[in-house]
């Protein structure tokens, strides 16, 4: 049983580090170029490179503030803006070290303020990095520990948060972070304004709305939102939602919709999955009879079926509870989310790529201003470039930068773009 | 007046040694070509060793200026190529000792960011990748490079062990070690056997 065990492993292995030759890209030649002027530089300056490799240790009792002036962050992490300067800001409670990390000086936590009012605030003991400071925001990792962010609303910035094995996508909001690399638990608490989630577990990407917790427990393969109780939206997001949103709430009026030929009374699924009982829908729905179901129930507890299907990755109810929705209640606009979120049920089946490209097409045409346009039209992209390479995805790209220069998948479409 | 055309051969079509003996001579276009014929390869290298392309891109920008600022110690100028892995090498391999030293300092087991395969478009394969890299923060340098060598960069037993100055004993030892521990690992990380269903590899 243990040679079987470890020959499983080792195939497992094999196909990992496949997966990980695969994934290392060659450097673009506009990388290298950039590479190549800033060893010029180094050998015209004559500086070695400075590593503290135990160092930092020594100082690590004195307390600082350390002002960071514009844009340069050691080590070439700063992302390039095009020619815009950094946003400025300054670290407080501690300092910038070799790789980014911060390092805390007392017992207060870290505390990053960017000029345009952002803030991040790390808790005693959190510890992080700070990845990229460029014009267009910042990128941060927190690597273990807990932290919080207010984020000044602008569609002219975005802001990343790599918590653990998750990304956190803002554009103007205030939520806390935490991850405890040791139990693989994370946990988002969103207080104002939208995030987008992405990660092992959510399925894709999740979007929460204020007021609503994220928990995801590895290793026990547990997701749950809960609806905590929302503040008043004092600080009003920018108008400009994150993409890649699951959140419908956007588009729906905060009340129950009508239910078009609603099965047996309330069955409040929408409600339930809020608050994180997805076993909960799919046993009732099981239990009713899935034909039944799909026939009967609302517009609302199509979409929550489909919702709690997703994120337990039953993609085949998933998928049949969004063509049950564009079936029975074409016009309505959750047909156009089905559309969409079609979509993103056969990007995640096997040979399915094909056909999440067509139900993005298909979302697009119908919506092409609609919540879900700017990650309808990133999704396509890139899968267009996996199908048929990337001169067939430049098209696409050069139209998601027409039509969202500032959107997620800007980086990805400006790479289609310059490749040769 | 008689008129000669000389024609300069382009740097793209130089020998390696060619190449090396220029860079000795400091010759103006020797820096560019052999940045412009290793660089590629040293920065891949680098991003599969630690699983980041932001930390490689520092490694790359290392390695070539311990390249260039001490090309003069190159002996064999038809081990250009050599010469150069052999720096990449020592330049990953202290990274991943600062990284066990920072993580021992702080009590932490060290992590990888894995920012490698950002274009993937499943989140699976993102997740799996990051599940791969935080094994092999788990193990030592030397039997991680051994690994990362022999298995990501396909190079042979005897290729590893004279770029990294060992025996062949002592890179199979390593090898196996680095294979056994990972498999192991794998094998017990319940969250990993999910993706590996979810991708059918079984």
């Amino acid at each position: 049983m243990k040679a079987s065990g470890e020959r499983d492993g080792q195939r497992k292995l094999a196909a990992l580090a496949e997966l990980a030759r695969g994934s290392a890209r060659s450097p673009t030649s506009e990388e290298l170029d950039g590479g190549l002027r800033a060893v010029r530089a180094r050998i015209d300056a004559g500086t070695a490179r400075r590593r503290a490799v135990v160092g930092w240790s020594l100082a690590a009792g004195v307390a600082m503030v350390a002002v960071v002036a514009v844009g340069i962050i050691r080590s070439g992490r700063v992302g390039n803006h095009g020619t815009s300067p950094a946003i400025a800001y300054r670290v407080e409670g501690g300092s910038l070290v070799d790789g980014g990390y911060l390092r805390e000086s007392g017992h207060d936590g870290v505390k990053l303020l960017f000029a345009e009012g952002t803030e991040f605030a790390l808790m005693p003991g959190t510890r992080s990095r700070l990845r990229t400071v460029d014009a267009a925001g910042a990128r941060i990792a927190i690597e273990h520990g807990k932290a919080s962010f207010k984020v000044t609303p602008s569609t002219d910035h975005r802001w990343q948060v790599d918590v653990g094995p998750f990304l956190v996508t803002v554009t103007g909001t205030v939520f806390t972070v935490a991850w405890d690399a040791t139990t693989e638990k994370f946990e988002l608490n969103l207080r104002h304004g939208r995030v987008t989630v992405s990660g092992p577990m959510t399925g894709g990407e999740i979007a929460l709305r204020a007021g609503q917790r994220l928990t995801v427990d590895l290793p026990e393969g547990e997701t749950v939102i809960n609806e905590a109780k929302p503040e008043p939206p004092t600080e009003e997001p920018p108008a400009e939602r994150p993409s890649g949103a699951l959140d419908r709430s956007a588009t729906r009026t905060p009340a129950p919709a009508p239910r078009a030929g609603a099965a047996d009374g309330d069955r409040r699924w929408a409600q339930a999955l809020a608050a994180g009982h997805l076993d909960g829908i799919i046993a009732e729905a099981e239990r009713a009879g899935l034909k039944t179901t799909l026939e009967k129930a609302s517009s609302e507890d199509l979409l929550a079926l489909a919702d709690a299907a997703r994120y337990r990755r039953r993609m085949d109810l998933a998928r049949d509870a969004l063509l049950a929705e564009r079936r029975r209640f074409p016009d309505s606009p959750h047909a156009l989310d089905a559309a969409f979120l079609l979509g993103r049920v056969e990007e995640a089946t096997d040979g399915g790529l094909a056909r999440a490209v067509e139900w993005y097409d298909a979302y697009l045409t119908r919506a092409p201003k609609g919540t879900y346009a700017s990650e309808a039209l990133g999704r396509k992209m890139t899968l267009t470039s996996k199908l048929e390479g990337s001169s067939r995805a430049r098209p696409v790209a050069e139209e998601y930068l027409r039509r969202f220069p500032n959107g997620t998948y800007a980086g990805p479409a400006r790479a289609f773009v310059r490749s040769p | 007046m008689p008129v000669s055309l000389v024609v300069v051969p382009d740097p793209r079509v130089r020998s390696d040694d060619e190449l090396a003996r220029a860079l000795q001579a400091g010759v103006e276009w020797a820096v560019a070509e052999t940045w412009q014929r290793f660089a590629p390869g040293v920065t891949v290298f680098a991003r599969r060793a630690l699983g980041s392309e932001a930390e490689a891109e520092d490694i790359a920008q290392e390695v070539f200026y311990r390249v260039f600022t001490r090309s003069k110690t190159l002996r064999a100028p038809e081990k250009l190529r050599s010469f150069i892995f052999s720096f990449a090498i020592r330049v990953v391999r202290t990274e991943l000792r600062r990284k066990k030293a920072r993580a021992w300092l702080s009590f932490h087991r060290p992590e990888s960011l894995v920012d490698l395969g950002a274009g993937l478009t499943d989140m699976e394969s993102r997740d799996l990748l990051r599940r791969f890299y935080a094994l092999l923060d788990r193990l030592a340098p030397r039997p991680r490079l051994v690994f990362v060598l022999r298995q990501l960069e396909s190079m042979t037993v005897e290729e590893v062990a004279a770029q990294m100055e060992l025996s062949i004993s002592t890179v199979k030892r390593a090898l196996s070690h680095a294979t056994t521990k990972l498999s192991r690992w794998i094998e017990a990380d319940p969250g990993l056997a999910g993706f590996f269903n979810e991708k059918g590899w079984r």
